[in-house]
């Protein structure tokens, strides 16, 4: 049986693509490995390399549109006899494209000659919901769908998307998904955005008992995530780039742990969950501050340069604090997660397992978190530390900080 | 009946010592209750469980029996028949080979045989499980082979607490009970109530709640998912430990219950995992309405398929570890299975 050779998918929005070159003739020698021919989608072109070692028969033409999925060549062993082209029939290991950025899950699409493969939990939903599973893109191991990919989860967890989510820019691209950290809300990533072009998408989420979110009763770290997981769950928007700050950091690398094909590039701002110290008194005092006074001294901590504390910021950050059953809901919150200024969460085996592309960003004068926890980072992983900066970097180094989330080509175009 | 606690303070008793007190208490409360097996007389039990109870009891009622299974199971099964209730103890869990037929024909089969005219109210106590360099005779986990028998009930305790709840409960129940109790474990200490209490003979417990896998452990593999699930939480991962407590009858609702709730399902089980306890659950839950809410492949682990060696590093090699639990739930709960 020879070796069918199907158009992959190499970016995240792919539908389609063309057959723009052949490397190897119809009939010529092909080795396992070696480029086999070019696509190109709407966005770029890609090689991709040859899925077995044999020769090339039944080649699908130049320079017509195809459906992601569709067998484009067959390869046969050295003496097997070549006939009319097989049917296509069984599912096979998609060939990975030789392009870094491309997703690591590659979806396989459904033909009507093999059933889709999906988890019961989705099959279920997709028959409650009238769904036709073949129309579900899966993003589980071999392009299995999962209970999340047929819709959002509602009813399993009545606290699904109680979280607030704000969308911003347009929506061609991928988003940022931006998650503030302890005692933050969706206020505090307006410095990042002022840098970033208006067309670039960002959805930021305030946290369970941050800015507008529902107050719930956390029992611990996976508590938040899990609430967490629910809201990103529905955001129905493709692989993200996700970014955290601080507690969104750690809160960043667990969803990106136990979503991985969903986020394509991570980014962490000063990230808890790398080790075990912080500063529990600033914790408590940013949290516990009822007024201007007590809170400004503790705002300044945070940040390397005082002087970006003015008055004005101040008692503008006091007015989103107002609320004492949102500072009641926090301070439990830290009492959980920062039980005795210690930091209960461990995500450096997660940081370890991931994949995506991911960057650390850090600054050396950061007094709440301390910047060498960020050494623990294998060696993938990006880091860039700045010198006067301190626990806001996105605040503090808004500009530089919106270049490194910025792709290439896009940066160009923010200079503008 | 739920567990009916005559004083909950912070008494702690090592396993051992649980098992004993349940004894104690039942032979100063029931003249029919007699202790059988090799050595737990003077020499207190082969792990030390029935200790120092001839001294309160006599040899009467703590029977020192010939080191012969067949035969010793045999009185004990007789006695019960004619209205003891007698405890026998097995030096090893691995010795029950030898003592089959009056477990696996005559125990849970005369009920049967005479039409329901008798019963055979019999405690058997099993000390099973590797982990002390005993080797590969004196160190299985059969309980699996007693809970294929109908006829039978199989419980295998996790905690003090529950292991004199247990043996008080199966003591009070008609039919032949098979406990099987972790080696490794006698020595655990736990709060345990001080008077009579009995923990249902087919109830699971809920040992930690989570809601994003759901993993069942028997015995001792019920601390080790604890733990694994400990170390998992820090990720962010909210594992559901069950600790089954009975085998045979299988507390359905609640594995049901949680799987419904997470969508995924790990057993752990130290016993050989081809064709074992995992196996039943898994198949339990995929011929369920619960099979709907899977959203990843079952996994088991259990033991390997080989007898438990002597060297120590192969003996922990071919049984389930905390590491093992918490990858394969990670991978579970990542989608990456």
């Amino acid at each position: 049986m020879p070796t069918e050779v199907i158009l992959p998918k190499v970016d995240m929005d792919m539908t389609s693509g063309r057959i723009v070159t052949w490397h190897v003739a119809e009939g010529a020698v092909v080795s396992q490995g070696a480029p086999l021919f070019d696509i190109e989608t709407d966005k770029a072109a890609m090689e991709v390399e040859s899925p077995a070692s044999g020769r090339v028969h039944h080649q699908a033409a130049l320079g017509i549109e195809v459906a992601i999925g569709t067998v484009v060549a067959w390869i046969y062993a050295e003496g097997e006899a070549v006939g009319p082209p097989p049917e296509h029939v069984t599912e096979k290991p998609v060939p990975r494209t030789s392009t870094a950025d491309a997703p690591r899950q590659i979806a396989v699409p459904h033909t009507d000659l093999q059933k889709p493969r999906a988890t019961p939990a989705a099959r279920k939903a997709a028959r409650d919901l009238g769904l036709d599973l073949a129309t579900v893109s899966g993003t589980g191991p071999r392009g299995r769908v999962m209970r999340g990919d047929v819709g959002p989860i509602s009813g399993l967890n009545a606290e699904s998307g109680t979280l607030a989510v704000i969308r911003d820019g347009g929506t061609r691209g991928v988003p940022l998904v931006l998650l503030h950290g302890l005692a933050g809300d969706r206020y505090g990533w307006e410095p990042l955005m002022a840098e970033l072009p208006s067309s670039q998408p960002v959805i930021r989420v305030e946290l369970p008992n941050h800015g507008t979110s529902a107050r719930m009763r956390a029992d611990g770290f996976s508590d938040v995530l899990r609430q967490l997981r629910n809201t990103f769950d529905t955001l129905d928007c493709g692989p993200v780039h996700l970014v955290g700050h601080s507690l969104g950091g750690a809160l960043a690398l667990g969803l990106s742990d136990t979503r991985p094909r969903q986020v394509a590039r991570l980014t962490l701002l000063a990230p808890s969950g790398l080790g075990p110290e912080v500063n529990g008194p600033a914790l408590d005092g940013l949290i516990g501050a009822t007024r201007a006074e007590s809170l400004g001294p503790w705002l300044k901590a945070l940040v390397a340069d005082p002087d970006l504390m003015t008055p004005s910021f101040v008692e503008a950050a006091m007015r989103l604090r107002q609320d004492a059953s949102l500072r009641a809901a926090q301070a439990q919150m830290a009492a959980v997660l920062f039980p005795d200024g210690t930091q209960a969460m461990d995500l450096t085996s997660a940081l370890d397992r991931l994949e995506m592309p991911t960057r650390i960003i850090w600054g050396r004068r950061d007094r709440i978190v301390p910047w060498k926890h960020a050494l623990r980072a294998p060696g993938r992983v990006s880091l860039n530390l700045f010198d006067n900066v301190g626990h806001l970097p996105h605040i503090e180094a808004a500009a530089a900080v919106a270049r490194f989330l910025m792709p290439a080509d896009q940066e160009v175009l923010s200079g503008d | 009946m739920n567990i009916a606690v005559v004083d909950s303070g912070l008494r702690e008793l090592s396993y051992a010592e649980a098992i004993r007190e349940a004894m104690d208490i039942a032979l100063a409360t029931d003249p029919r209750v007699v202790l059988m097996g090799e050595d737990i007389g003077v020499y207190g039990g082969a792990f030390q469980v029935t200790g120092d109870l001839i001294d309160k009891y006599g040899p009467d009622r703590v029977m020192d029996t010939p080191i012969s299974e067949l035969g010793g199971a045999g009185v004990a099964v007789g006695a019960a028949l004619t209205g003891l209730r007698p405890i026998f103890e097995f030096q090893f869990s691995d010795f029950a080979t030898l003592a089959m037929e009056q477990i696996v024909n005559q125990a849970a089969k005369l009920r049967y045989m005479l039409g329901g005219a008798v019963s055979v109210p019999l405690v058997m106590r099993f000390p099973a499980g590797s982990g002390t360099g005993a080797a590969a005779q004196h160190s299985q986990s059969l309980e699996a082979w007693f809970g294929h028998v109908p006829g039978l009930k199989v419980v295998q305790p996790s905690t003090p607490q529950d292991a004199k709840g247990l043996l008080l409960a199966a003591l009070d129940d008609p039919d032949p009970v098979m406990i099987f109790e972790h080696k490794l474990l006698y020595k655990m200490r736990g709060p345990v109530p001080e008077g009579a209490y009995w923990v249902p003979l087919d109830k699971a417990e809920v040992r930690r709640t989570g809601t994003d896998v759901t993993v069942v452990a028997t015995g001792i593999m019920v601390h080790k998912a604890l733990e694994a699930a400990e170390v998992l939480a820090g990720e962010g991962i909210a594992a559901e430990v069950i600790d089954l407590r009975s085998i045979r009858p299988l507390d359905r609702d609640t594995v049901l219950a949680s799987v419904r709730k997470t969508g995924r399902l790990t057993c752990v089980y130290e016993a050989v995992k081809t064709l074992g306890i995992g196996a039943e659950v898994s198949a339990m839950v995929a011929e369920s309405d619960a099979f709907d809410y899977l959203d990843a492949p079952i996994v088991r682990l259990g033991g390997a398929d080989s007898p438990i060696p002597y060297n120590p590093d192969l003996e922990r090699a071919v049984v389930p570890q905390v590491p093992d639990i918490i990858a394969a739930v990670r991978d579970q709960a990542r989608g990456a299975l």
